[in-house]
């Protein structure tokens, strides 16, 4: 049976990992539909931007969150003041890096779908009077859906495992920041921990194979759906 | 009434074309390559003219020495593609009332259901696009084009996926469209016999370039619009009976099946004997000759051997009669 320690583990993971793609998902699919469209000024600087993530150190990423984000930094001090709202050491802090980390890999799955989508239907759509925002609602999104949910689900599953970032960003607080690899990082820093860290791995290993799993039927999904 | 002027270049291929046709049905006629579906993509706007002007209406949809450009969605400019382009994520029902939503409201125009019962949809409806058969795809594109309630409606070989009886269907319909809602139509085609049937007025396209336009009688009779033909459709655009056929009320007779005499023909079973005057003589690259004749019918085009054309002293002014012999006039 999981003790209230690791129920407490499992509840801040999950909540970190939805509450980062949540944030990310409606930045990535804008980012992605951009960049699935043909060229447009600006199109490699928002390629590059979007897989910095991807190439920077975790630890660095955290790093520049503390100083934009933290209670000194820019952003994080006018949030304080304005809202009341502090990032830095709390789980919406958390999420906030994973949102960062998880973004790169969200924007890669939904402009593969996006990709796939035969633009010669966007332009049926266009000469039935529909506008951009229009087409985009009506028909990129629907046909390139089920490739969205799955890359949604691929980033949680990811997000469930996200370190480094975290780890700089908000800490790690249990109850608060102290998601699955941070719980195991802790046991193993504790004499004779390796039993609890076992534990923890084997959630880990569960909830990371749930989420290929959801992700590789949402993208069988797709594939019927694009196939005409 | 459209005008059209436009350059538009691809790898290796300049579409340079200015023509103007009146309201009614148009036919844009060519081999394959010679840029007739780019025209229409270029009219649509889904193209970036280089150079020119599309005015439909007196309204211009852009001008490019005015930097004005109308995006495709607010152009009014509806286009059935050869590919259907049905939405594969929405049923027959859904995707007609895509169009129907989006048509303007102050259009009058008939609805879904009439149109769905005018192109013999009702019972494919609630089906989804991708179990629909090749004819059935063109008649649902046709009718979701309708339904946007366009200003010009432009059809890229709207027949390819049909045949025999169907394919007479669609083109009635596509007349009775004409006559009933007084749609300009832009018609692309390579089957002579459609230009026909369906167009009042022809464009013929070569190598990206305007090679003959005007009234499809005389337009298709000029030798530039011929030798876009196959020689076996070299022929021309007569009267059809009752003129019931098409919005165009023409059928394409082949030079091939038009006897001339130099005397009154007597005691034929063929109904149209028409006397004229022979306007030209031309040697064919097969050895034939092809004769054009002027006759109060119209234009007459005949095929006959060189050795006829020298027994009968075919030339230029002389007096002869054309018996075409043709079931549709």
């Amino acid at each position: 049976m999981a003790s209230a320690q690791d129920v407490q583990v499992l509840a801040v993971s999950l909540k970190v990992a939805g509450l980062a793609v949540g944030v990310a998902l409606p930045v990535a699919l804008a980012a992605a539909y951009a960049l699935s469209r043909p060229a447009f000024p600006g199109k490699s600087v928002l390629d590059a931007l979007v897989h910095l993530p991807l190439v920077l150190p975790p630890v660095l990423i955290g790093f520049l969150l503390l100083l934009a984000l933290g209670r000194r930094g820019p952003v994080g001090a006018w949030l304080d003041e304005t809202f009341g709202v502090r990032l830095a050491f709390t789980t919406e802090g958390a999420a906030c890096a994973t949102a960062v980390m998880v973004f790169p890999l969200l924007v890669r799955s939904m402009r593969l779908s996006f990709e796939a989508l035969d633009g010669r239907l966007l332009e049926a759509a266009a000469l039935l009077r529909a506008g951009p925002f229009d087409r985009f609602w009506s028909v990129a999104l629907p046909l390139a859906g089920p490739g969205v949910l799955a890359g949604a689900a691929t980033a949680f599953a990811a997000g469930l495992g996200e370190f480094g970032a975290v780890m700089t960003f908000a800490a790690n607080v249990p109850g608060e920041t102290q998601t699955l690899p941070l719980a195991i990082y802790a046991a193993l820093q504790t004499p004779s921990g390796e039993a609890r860290a076992l534990s923890l791995a084997g959630y880990s290993f569960a909830l990371a194979l749930a989420g290929l799993a959801v992700g590789e039927a949402l993208n069988a999904w797709a594939r019927r759906r694009l196939d005409r | 009434m459209i005008a059209v002027a436009a350059r538009v270049r691809r790898k290796g291929f300049t579409l340079d074309v200015a023509f103007e046709a009146p309201a009614g049905v148009t036919a844009l006629f060519g081999p394959s390559g010679a840029g007739k579906s780019l025209l229409l993509a270029a009219i649509a706007g889904l193209v970036r003219l280089e150079a020119g002007r599309v005015v439909l209406a007196g309204r211009t949809l852009e001008a490019c020495e005015a930097g004005l450009r109308i995006p495709p969605h607010q152009r009014g400019v509806g286009l059935v593609f050869q590919d259907a382009r049905l939405f594969p994520h929405l049923s027959v029902r859904a995707n007609l009332a895509y169009a129907e939503r989006r048509a303007p409201p102050d259009a009058r125009r008939p609805g879904l259901a009439e149109i769905a019962a005018r192109f013999d949809l009702a019972a494919l409806l609630d089906r989804p696009v991708r179990n629909l058969s090749g004819g059935e795809r063109s008649r649902v594109a046709l009718a979701r084009a309708l339904l946007s309630a366009p200003d010009l409606l432009l059809l890229d070989e709207p027949f390819a996926a049909l045949d025999g009886a169907r394919r007479r269907r669609f083109l009635a319909a596509l007349a009775a469209l004409h006559t009933d809602f007084a749609l300009p139509m832009l018609i692309v085609t390579h089957q002579i016999e459609d230009v026909a049937a369906l167009a009042g007025h022809v464009v013929g396209l070569q190598a990206g370039r305007v090679v003959a336009a005007g009234p499809v009688r005389e337009a298709c009779a000029s030798a530039a619009f011929q030798a876009l033909l196959d020689p076996r459709d070299q022929g021309a655009a007569y009267p059809a009976r009752g003129g019931a056929s098409g919005a165009g009320g023409l059928a394409w007779v082949r030079a091939d099946h038009v006897l001339l005499a130099r005397a009154r023909p007597e005691g034929l079973s063929a109904q149209n004997i028409w006397a004229g005057t022979v306007a030209s003589v031309a040697g064919e690259p097969d050895g034939s000759v092809m004769v054009r004749l002027g006759t109060a019918q119209g234009p007459v085009l005949a095929r006959v051997t060189a050795e006829a054309a020298s027994r009968l002293a075919l030339a230029p002014g002389v007096e002869a009669w054309a018996v075409v012999k043709a079931h549709a006039l």
